[in-house]
């Protein structure tokens, strides 16, 4: 059974909304939706161009709606966080009255059997308009629009740019290769995985060759030593972002293991500053003890499993000039 | 080659700014396409094909901006195709858009790269989404100390490379950084970012678009023949290699230097230190000027540096290196390889203003992307056979 880990990505984008859509979303803080005139057409939203053509469209607004009709529609019946209410729905092309393109947005229809092609349509707004396509939380049915709550009024400056927080959820399969290299890690084993046609050992669960395109099977398997040599290494100046998990320099740390052509990259350092760490020297493998029961979520992360990182074992530097070469 | 020729007859940027908040994705392309199109002497009816190059969507968070920007970019109706190779992107996109013009499947063919940077974040972006990004001075910063202990180099070649740029920066209008009072002594007191890398060493984040318009050997003539000299593909290479395994050599990476020997082989090059009289290399942290000069065969193994000390890629120098400011001075990352292609083009053009290499006729554009992975490189000459008699 293939097994899968789940793994979010989320981010606070800001988008920039330039001319038109800026203007369409400092008229909605206003309760008011603006189209743009294209020759015989009055688009909305509107946009920069002309959507066939790409010509530059004159920054000609018109006011529309804010009632319209449903030209057509389907139904959500069960949705997700995301969507834009939290009970059954419609999704629904609107056109706006004066408008001769369609909105889409949500329809607030109770049940599916209520939605017609034809429905007049008209916003509930939010109190609080922030100057984005969910000031209108919705449409609702009849001719009257409707404010939720408190009516905090009217951006005081042109809303110029718009947060987009974006959120995604993911699953992976897990390749046997990292699992059985986890499991080796629990009992202080660094599991490399040699392949049969060019030799070459790779660490980390990394169950293909890459050079020879052939999958690595538990046949290829071979137990590699926990000592050995920095080669090579990167002081990271930490720069702040949303997510960003550091605050000081930290080291990452290239070990040749030794008798071996096997480079474990970027690792982490233990007990070693980094104003201390150099080429040449001598670390040995550091694991987390069975209670601090490290997991995909341990040390290096991933098919490292156990495995936290490297220390100083004492032994004297090596000096070879070729060793700052192997990062690879 | 003996593919039908292709000219790029057009080209276009955006002034690259750290924000371009007053512009949307599509106002920011349309900038360079327009621009580009103007200098085509020509309108987006005439573009039978686009094709888009930016950074990894995880920049800005836009899934499949190449078809949000479809009409953006008057592609309704026509192919629109979007290229992925990290860093290179913009590069590769260029000898996409060549391709299809080589191939005698469209005459006109656009190609767009963009970033918009303040959308999103970088360090976030590189470091997948996680905390402890390397970002690219992590990544990079032992690739370029082991190149400097393997060479031998001074310190200072670093620092040189990082006043250059920024000295030709200031002849570009387009160029984002403009440290007017740069120097030796401001690069080196300058923070430790990713030792050996210091800030002023570094790239900047920015917001940017470049637009390129190619065309075929009728349309390249009918260019020349109204006055407006076109830049003629000589040769256009792209090769990969995969991020590690046990042997490989981010300092010299067999993909770079077969890249270039192909590209070389297609333009007649045997000679690259004195047949090309410019390059435009994806730099974006300063060491990378000798690193490529080596891999990219204007220099011997080792000594890629020297021509730095020596002054040889100065702009007044006889092998002048990113005239325009480069990498280190505007980098719009999915832009930033077809800017390289694009200055490149626009010094054979006779058309880089104020930073004109005198008399250039061949030009080198490369990009590069990843951990030293991806290559894109074209060489474009002032007629289709410079090295004729």
């Amino acid at each position: 059974m293939t097994r899968f880990a789940e793994s979010t990505i989320t981010f606070p984008y800001k988008r920039s909304l330039g001319p038109v859509v800026g203007a369409f979303m400092t008229a909605l803080t206003d309760k008011r939706i603006l189209g743009i005139r294209n020759g015989k057409d009055i688009l909305v939203p509107p946009m920069e161009w002309d959507p066939t053509t790409g010509a530059e469209l004159a920054p000609d607004f018109v006011e529309v709606g804010p009632v319209g009709t449903v030209e057509s529609w389907t139904w959500v019946p069960t949705p997700s966080v995301q969507h834009p209410l939290q009970h059954a729905f419609a999704f629904a092309l609107i056109r706006l009255d004066g408008a001769t393109t369609p909105l889409l947005h949500a329809v607030d229809g109770g049940s599916s059997e209520r939605m017609v092609e034809g429905l007049r349509v008209a916003p509930r707004w939010r109190g609080t308009r922030v100057g984005r396509i969910d000031d209108i939380i919705c449409f609702v049915m009849g001719e009257v629009p409707e404010t939720d709550g408190g009516d905090t009024g009217a951006a005081q400056e042109p809303v110029q740019r718009m947060d987009y927080h974006a959120s995604i959820t993911y699953r992976n399969p897990v390749p046997a290769a990292t699992d059985r290299a986890v499991v080796a890690s629990r009992n202080r084993r660094l599991l490399g995985l040699r392949c049969p046609r060019c030799e070459r050992v790779y660490a980390g669960g990394k169950g293909y060759c890459p050079v020879d395109a052939v999958e690595l099977g538990p046949e290829c398997e071979v137990d590699l030593p926990t000592v050995g040599t920095i080669t090579n290494f990167a002081i990271v100046t930490p720069v702040s972002y949303p997510g960003q998990t550091e605050t000081e320099p930290f080291v990452r740390a290239f070990v040749l293991l030794d008798g071996t052509d096997v480079v474990i990259g970027y690792s982490p350092v233990i007990e070693l500053p980094a104003d201390e760490v150099r080429v040449g020297q001598r670390v040995a493998a550091v694991w987390a003890s069975p209670a601090e029961e490290h997991d995909q979520e341990g040390g290096m992360g991933g098919a490292w499993g156990s495995l936290l990182g490297w220390m100083p074992n004492g032994e004297p530097d090596i000096d070879d000039p070729d060793l700052v070469n192997r990062i690879f | 080659m003996s593919a039908t020729p292709c000219a790029v007859v057009g080209v276009g940027q955006t002034h690259h700014k750290s924000r371009r908040l007053d512009v949307s994705f599509g106002g920011l392309v349309r900038e360079a396409v327009f621009r580009a199109l103007e200098d085509a002497h020509m309108t987006l009816a005439d573009v039978e094909a686009v094709i888009l190059g930016k950074a990894p969507d995880l920049f800005e968070g836009v899934m499949k901006p190449e078809l949000y920007l479809s009409d953006a970019l008057g592609a309704v109706g026509k192919p629109m195709f979007r290229v992925h190779t990290a860093g290179s992107v913009g590069g590769t996109t260029a000898i996409v858009a060549a391709s299809h013009v080589h191939a005698g499947k469209h005459r006109t063919v656009l190609a767009v790269a963009f970033e918009k940077q303040s959308e999103g974040n970088a360090q976030f972006a590189l470091g997948s989404g996680r905390g402890a990004s390397l970002g690219a001075g992590g990544a990079f910063a032992p690739f370029i100390r082991a190149y400097i202990r393997r060479s031998g180099a001074p310190e200072h070649i670093g620092w040189k490379v990082a006043v250059k740029d920024r000295l030709n920066a200031l002849k570009n209008p387009y160029a984002h950084l403009r440290i007017e009072d740069i120097s030796i002594e401001k690069v080196k007191a300058s923070p430790m970012m990713w030792e050996p890398i210091r800030f002023l060493e570094s790239c900047p984040s920015s917001d940017g678009a470049c637009a390129v318009v190619l065309t075929d050997e009728a349309g390249g003539k009918a260019a020349a023949a109204d006055g407006r000299p076109p830049a003629w593909i000589l040769g256009a290479s792209s090769r990969s290699e995969p991020s590690s395994f046990p042997g490989r050599d981010p300092v010299r990476p067999a993909a770079a230097v077969q890249c270039a020997a192909d590209v070389y082989a297609q333009a007649g090059i045997t000679d690259p230190r004195h047949q090309v009289d410019m390059a435009e290399l994806y730099v974006p942290f300063s060491w990378y000027e000798p690193i490529w000069l080596e891999a990219f065969g204007f220099a011997e193994e080792r000594e890629g540096w020297r021509l730095v000390d020596d002054g040889t890629t100065e702009l007044g120098g006889s092998l002048p290196i990113n005239a325009s400011g480069g990498v280190l001075s505007s980098n719009p990352i999915g832009a930033s390889g077809l800017l390289r292609f694009a200055e490149a083009a626009n010094q054979v053009r006779g058309a880089a203003g104020e930073h004109q290499v005198e008399g250039a006729q061949v030009a080198v554009g490369m990009a590069y992307g990843a951990n030293n992975q991806y290559f894109s490189t074209w060489v474009v000459g002032s007629s289709l056979s410079p090295f004729a008699g």
